[in-house]
């Protein structure tokens, strides 16, 4: 029977395991033990400054399901989630491709597309409450100027309005990251790819869809995740606008959280927001991580 | 060698630079960030340290509101550390602090300032836990007036209305020749301030404490005639898309002539005489139809958390200068509010701070002081309120009108289940 040679740590293994374990204790104490903290802080009845809390089990989660007010922060969610998808991601992709061609003022053109997404979002929802003011801002005055003053709207104050208008906000805001990202993308693009298609008698169209857009795909993993993350995790632009309103009706699961924290001190059903949020965004945007990790580690082996 | 002693002198000359500091220093949180709130809070602080020069307070802004206040103060309180006094709403928002512990009984300095006697009755119910002071007033705002463009009531020679009838008269002028009657802006609180003159309309006084503590339903036929009340007098009159608009666009709506009434809190006078728009000069005022006489008032109070004897003596003397004359007037005057000291000369303010106190002063004798129902009703019932009414007034329907019926009924029941009204 043979023997095992006793496996000893190296110096070198110690080295690694040292600095493993600051990485690890920081994701132990300030993910870990959060999360942990969270669901049992959902579990019970607390306003936040009582000296005690009251356990009721998964009453905050019952209740919560059958809370018209918290549907409508899911389905807003979600609806953002599509809309982040979609529109601000669509845009810079679109306004990147434009510039990659090599029109003139490119560089005051990429500063002039960047430069909302480096202002901070309550300063963001300032300006946008007073380009919304619904009879003298700017978008309802620009519209009377030209004639489409039929089109404007109450913008922040209907309840059936208002998302459309955040979002108009949110897309002002973040499209100069999409676009940054596909810019720096396809200047990445090898010419020599472009230049073969070409020759091949390819169309501008074909050229960047059948070359230059496969390519992208890493620019297009950070854009697409990114925005998937921002748009559950929303709240400080719809918090600053509206806080939620009118009515509950632009409320989304972190202004939801927000409210019932600390507006109303039921802490419980506000971590059990909290859990669901988590618990919605892991579903929604875990099969993209995994099925983008594959495609990375597919690429790697190739 | 010399240049490690050198570090080492320097250090422990900033630790006991900073020790010293922290002795004599200390801080009072508040949210009152920018213009006329802000210069009456850095009035106030430097009234109160001129009174008592060894020990310091200094002004923490926590930007928002009361909301945003609560977040900052319970982490301070789960680290145990806590400022040594802080700006917090009255009534239930005291009791919440009380309950867990967090606050220090104000007896002494209370019975040194005589506060049974500075303070009118409706005031102090507001400041008291179970017989016991946790705040002390300084900065009160009435907020049952309607102000109005006085050049848009001369133009069509209109009186000041007096009652339902004349208001609603009143508007129905000012629409037709081309106004917005009366001007509202988006929020929970706004609209519901606006529906206290209904509510105070039918049910009166008595009424309004009953909803307070939980006595009268949400589904009483005294609340639903309110909401009908409302609907029919103040809702009618609105101006267009005044949902989409903060309290200080709509003023600047009554400034530029847009606008002609708009019921807000005394605040917005202050708002006004910034721009130039002056009291007695550009705008005026009434009492809303339903509360001639009496005074709704919102009202903020300084609290003290529990903390070491020297904290709690530093912030009660600070609170005997607060709420001396001196100090109620300092903080009054630059915010434009109303210092809740009776004692407090009129004379100190202006034409539309002299018109608040006078009606505060004849509201006061009459026992018709009413604090805002939203600090008096449990915090989810309040804050519920101020959420339905905004519905309400936005879609005035018979559909929204039950739902709204149903959920705040919901909430008084879940809240007697709990235990939860307090007897005003």
């Amino acid at each position: 029977m043979a023997i095992q040679p006793t496996r000893r740590f190296s110096r070198t293994d110690w080295t690694h395991l040292g600095f493993l374990a600051l990485p690890t204790l920081l994701f132990a104490v300030f993910y870990i033990y959060p999360v942990i903290s969270s669901i049992r802080l959902s579990l019970h009845s607390w306003d936040g400054f009582a000296p005690t809390m009251r356990y009721v089990g998964f009453q905050n989660y019952l209740s919560l399901a059958q809370d018209t007010r918290f549907l409508g922060a899911v389905r807003n969610n979600v609806i953002w989630v599509a809309f982040m998808l979609v529109v601000p991601s669509g845009l810079g992709l679109l306004l990147a491709a434009i510039l990659d061609r090599g029109i003139r003022g490119e560089r005051a053109f990429r500063i002039i597309f960047f430069l909302p997404f480096t202002i901070p979002a309550v300063a963001v929802a300032a300006i946008w409450r007073w380009m919304y003011e619904p009879d003298n801002g700017l978008l309802t005055t620009v519209l009377d100027l030209v004639g489409l003053g039929g089109l404007a709207q109450n913008w922040l104050g209907d309840p059936g309005v208002v998302n459309y208008a955040l979002m108009g906000a949110v897309a002002w805001w973040t499209t100069g990251f999409a676009f940054l990202v596909f810019f720096a993308g396809l200047r990445n693009v090898p010419v020599e790819c472009i230049e073969a298609a070409r020759i091949e008698g390819a169309t501008p169209w074909q050229v960047f869809w059948k070359v230059s857009f496969p390519l992208l795909w890493p620019s297009t993993i950070i854009v697409l995740g990114m925005s998937a993350i921002d748009a559950m995790r929303l709240f400080d632009v719809v918090w600053a606008t509206t806080r939620g309103g009118p009515a509950y009706s632009s409320d989304v699961l972190a202004t939801l959280t927000y409210d019932l924290a600390f507006g109303r001190l039921e802490m419980g059903r506000a971590t059990a927001v909290a859990v669901y949020l988590m618990a919605i965004a892991a579903v929604i945007i875990m099969p993209y991580i995994i099925y983008m990790s594959r495609r990375v580690q597919d690429s790697e082996a190739e | 060698m010399k240049a490690s002693r050198w570090l080492a002198g320097m250090a422990a000359l900033a630790w006991s630079g900073t020790a010293a500091l922290a002795q004599d220093t200390y801080e009072i949180w508040h949210y009152y960030a920018a213009g006329s709130e802000l210069a009456g809070m850095n009035a106030l602080i430097e009234a109160g340290n001129a009174a008592s020069p060894d020990t310091q307070f200094t002004g923490v802004i926590i930007p928002g509101n009361v909301v945003e206040l609560r977040r900052q103060l319970q982490t301070a309180f789960l680290s145990g550390q806590p400022p040594a006094l802080y700006q917090s709403s009255m009534a239930y928002e005291l009791k919440t602090f009380v309950d867990g512990g967090r606050l220090h009984p104000l007896t002494d300095v209370w019975s040194r300032i005589k506060g049974d006697e500075i303070f009118p009755e409706g005031v102090q119910r507001v400041v008291k836990v179970d017989g016991v002071p946790y705040g002390v007033p300084f900065d009160l705002s009435l907020i049952n007036n309607v102000f109005y463009n006085k050049a848009a009531f001369e133009k069509l020679g209109l009186q000041p209305p007096t009652d339902w009838d004349s208001f609603t008269a009143a508007c129905t002028a000012l629409r037709e020749a081309g106004y917005q009657p009366l001007g509202n802006a988006g929020g929970p609180f706004w609209s519901l301030y606006n529906f206290y003159a209904a509510l105070v309309s039918v049910v009166g006084e008595d009424g309004y404490y009953k909803i307070a503590r939980g006595e009268l339903g949400f589904d009483s036929p005294e609340f639903r005639e309110a909401l009908d009340l409302y609907r029919d007098r103040m809702v009618s009159c609105y101006a267009e898309n005044w949902s989409g608009k903060t309290w200080t666009q709509t003023a600047d709506d009554v400034i530029n002539g847009d606008t002609a009434m708009f019921m807000m809190g005394i605040w917005v006078a202050a708002y006004f005489e910034q721009a130039n728009f002056l009291a007695g000069e550009g705008f005026d005022m009434f009492q809303a139809p339903g509360t001639a006489g009496k005074s709704i008032f919102q009202m903020d109070v300084l609290a003290v958390p529990e903390g070491t004897e020297g904290s709690i003596a530093a912030a009660e003397q600070f609170i005997e200068a607060a709420a001396s004359t001196e100090g109620q007037a300092a903080f009054a005057v630059p915010k434009g509010s109303l210092a809740p000291n009776v004692n407090v000369d009129p004379s100190v303010y202006g034409y539309a701070g002299s018109t608040f106190s006078r009606q505060f002063a004849e509201a006061s004798q009459a026992n018709a002081v009413l604090p805002n129902l939203f600090f008096l009703l449990p915090t989810s019932v309040g804050t519920e309120l101020g959420v339905q009414i905004e519905r309400f007034a936005i879609d005035p329907s018979d559909t929204v009108k039950e739902e709204l019926v149903t959920t705040l009924e919901g909430l008084r029941q879940q809240a007697l289940t709990d235990n939860a009204f307090i007897q005003w």
